[in-house]
């Protein structure tokens, strides 16, 4: 199939082929990476800004990497020492690098929509590398890469996500990219992180923990930040770790 | 002279929807009668210069009456100011706009009143009124000094853009508003509900990551102050009231007799959360697009009179603001210019509401509630007054709009039904949809 996307933003608006087509492209680049001189010049000539928002160690590198593994030149914006500090807006940063003429910028920020919003601007590709609590479609296509190499066809399997899913974009990004290749999803954590407007989503919630692991072929537990406790949203790690901790 | 000739005259202050003649004269209605001969309408002109306008097809009522606007003067200028906002106002067919006061500084004392109403005179286009704080520097402290704001000219209180969270304070403002006979406008939002929250908590926002806010924030206070004002005897007025449960809450303390109005705003009649696109930060707006359920809730409100006032809530806002990720752009839609035409398109075509229906909520009942002249076309009132042409059809366009801003959900959209002449005390201010 031929490619015609501009950008890649979210897994709620990808269609199956192609994810599929992505997860096939990832196979063939897992073995290129497997050998001793990996160099593509797919991407010769071309550039890529990494512009990071937030924290991040393995996202970033990855990108980094993968775009010199094929060829491209990369420069990343550091945000703390960049005119962001001030005060220049997230357009007019995307009018700066529309000047320089980028072929792709990769984004991560911590405003829901942010990569929507950055795509609608530039003529350059644009691929969201974690929005807010949006969409984190690159980390739901690793995991799903994961699952497919693990279990091989997923049509059918089910997959249980516990953990903080009302403020995590791995697991929206993993919801829908799961359920389009036909996998059951669920959500599992206490009612506060898993509020009953997630079913929206199309997937299966619950508060129960053990009643959700039968049958599962696949769980993840999502990272739980700390702060979330201190806004009321769980009493303790003590009883969290109780509730939705995975112990073998 | 202004003679329109056959026009359907909506008048809700008179019970009137029928087809007349209307006479202006030295700026006010003269008479509204049938079917009037050219020699009558010459003999009654007595020498003045006549233009006769053709009504027919059209509708005259008695001009808008906006008791919520945001003008951003002083302050804000670069947002919009009393002359840009009332010059949209008359415009879209307002004659007459409360001002809120949460400027910079905000309106919380008698200098800043005088100056608002005097901007507005100088402005020379709709009557532009105060409205003052409740509390100094808006801090839900100390109340103002609201006997002497309100011989400044302020004709209501409100700490709107922020709700007045400690109970007292209210309590304690709607005790002594009635020394002024003025309503305390309340906007309803409880803080900690509310928290950071970009749009209303339902399945739109967890699909979209975005944080919401719960119908709750809204409904918590508005039984509170239901209850304060029960209690006290107090003069409220709810400002754009979007969920189910506030409409329910308003129309049970009625029956109560409770001394309570509420106004709805246009965008929550029209639009609801499930529209909103993660960019589509024109529709970011406070309190903010409720459910299917809740739009139907406060159709259902307005139509049986729980909610008494459609307002604007005008807040205009400069593009760079609105050009952000959707949790950083400011909330408010500028609605001055389009919010009648929507209503129009959106409720009045569809039978949903009835014109006579939506005049009496923008300018009768205003006029009533807040003791406004204006709201009414019977001889001898100032013709603020407005011809609408259901038939005209516009594009919303950025070169026409004559406030600063452009954060309008209908831009680049086509609307139909405007306001084509508008008077303000029986002179013209806009005709073909040019501000003169």
């Amino acid at each position: 199939m031929k490619w015609q996307r501009k950008d890649i933003l979210g897994l709620e608006d990808m269609s199956v082929e192609d994810i599929r087509h992505i997860l096939h492209t990832a196979k063939v680049m897992k073995e290129i990476l497997m050998r001793p001189i990996k160099k593509l010049p797919t991407l010769k000539g071309k550039s890529v800004v990494n512009l990071f928002y937030e924290a991040s160690t393995r996202t970033r590198t990855s990108f980094e990497m993968a775009a010199k593994v094929l060829g491209a030149d990369t420069s990343s914006i550091a945000v703390a020492q960049s005119s962001v500090s001030k005060g220049e807006s997230l357009y007019d940063t995307a009018k700066t690098i529309q000047a320089m003429r980028a072929d792709l910028v990769i984004l991560r920020h911590p405003s829901s929509g942010s990569a929507n919003f950055l795509a609608d601007i530039l003529d350059s590709g644009v691929i969201n590398a974690g929005d807010g609590q949006h969409e984190h479609p690159t980390q739901a296509l690793l995991d799903i890469f994961t699952m497919e190499e693990q279990l091989g066809d997923l049509n059918g399997k089910k997959v249980v996500i516990v953990g903080d899913v009302l403020h995590s974009r791995v697991a929206r990004s993993n919801a829908w990219g799961l359920q389009k290749l036909g996998v059951n999803v669920t959500f599992v954590g206490p009612p506060t992180l898993v509020p009953v407007e997630m079913e929206g989503l199309g997937v299966k919630l619950t508060h129960d923990l053990d009643g959700a692991l039968p049958g599962a072929d696949v769980v993840m537990a999502l990272r739980l930040q700390l702060e979330r406790q201190k806004s009321g949203l769980f009493p303790s790690l003590r009883e969290y770790s109780q509730l939705y901790g995975l112990t073998t | 002279m202004w003679w329109l000739k056959d026009v359907w005259v909506i008048d809700p202050s008179q019970n009137l929807s029928g087809s007349r003649d209307v006479l202006v004269k030295g700026g006010q209605i003269l008479e509204i009668s049938s079917s009037l001969s050219e020699e009558e309408v010459l003999a009654k002109a007595q020498g003045e210069s006549l233009e006769t306008v053709d009504g027919k097809g059209k509708f005259v009522f008695p001009g808008l009456i906006d008791v919520h606007t945001h003008l951003r003067e002083p302050g804000q200028e670069d947002k919009e100011d009393i002359l840009s906002g009332s010059r949209a106002a008359v415009r879209g067919g307002f004659t007459t706009i409360l001002a809120m006061a949460n400027t910079q500084p905000v309106i919380d004392n008698r200098a800043l009143i005088e100056f608002v109403r005097l901007q507005g005179e100088r402005a020379g286009y709709a009557h532009v009124l105060p409205i003052g704080t409740v509390t100094k520097g808006m801090l839900g402290g100390e109340l103002v000094e609201m006997a002497d704001m309100k011989a400044g000219g302020a004709a209501a209180f409100s700490d709107d853009g922020k709700n007045i969270q400690n109970a007292e304070v209210m309590r304690l403002a709607l005790e002594y508003a009635k020394l002024t006979g003025l309503p305390i406008i309340s906007h309803c939002e409880d803080k900690d509900l509310a928290g950071d929250g970009q749009m209303r908590r339902g399945m739109a926002s967890a699909r979209m990551g975005l944080k919401g806010i719960p119908a709750s924030a809204e409904s918590v206070i508005v039984a509170r102050d239901l209850l304060l004002a029960e209690e006290t005897g107090g003069k409220l007025h709810l400002a754009h009231i979007s969920t189910t449960e506030s409409v329910d809450l308003i129309r049970r303390a009625k029956t109560r007799g409770v001394d309570v109005t509420a106004e709805v705003n246009p965008h929550h009649l029209i639009f609801c959360d499930e529209e909103i696109r993660l960019t589509d930060t024109v529709l970011k707006v406070n309190p903010p697009l409720g459910s299917r359920g809740d739009r139907e809730s406060l159709i259902e409100g307005l139509r049986d009179g729980t909610l008494d006032m459609i307002a604007t809530d005008h807040a205009p806002h400069t593009l760079a603001e609105k050009a952000r990720p959707f949790a950083e752009a400011p909330f408010g839609i500028a609605s001055l210019e389009t919010a009648l035409s929507a209503i129009w398109q959106y409720l009045v075509l569809p039978k949903r509401l009835s014109l006579e229906r939506v005049i009496e909520a923008w300018s009768y009942s205003p006029a009533q509630r807040f003791g406004l002249s204006g709201g009414t076309l019977k001889a001898g009132a100032a013709a603020d007054m407005v011809l609408f042409d259901p038939d005209f059809s516009e594009v919303i366009d950025s070169a026409q709009l004559v406030s600063k801003a452009r954060n309008t959900p209908f831009l680049q959209k086509t609307l139909q039904g405007f306001p084509v002449m508008v008077w303000v005390e029986g002179q013209l201010v806009q005709r073909n949809r040019t501000v003169l």
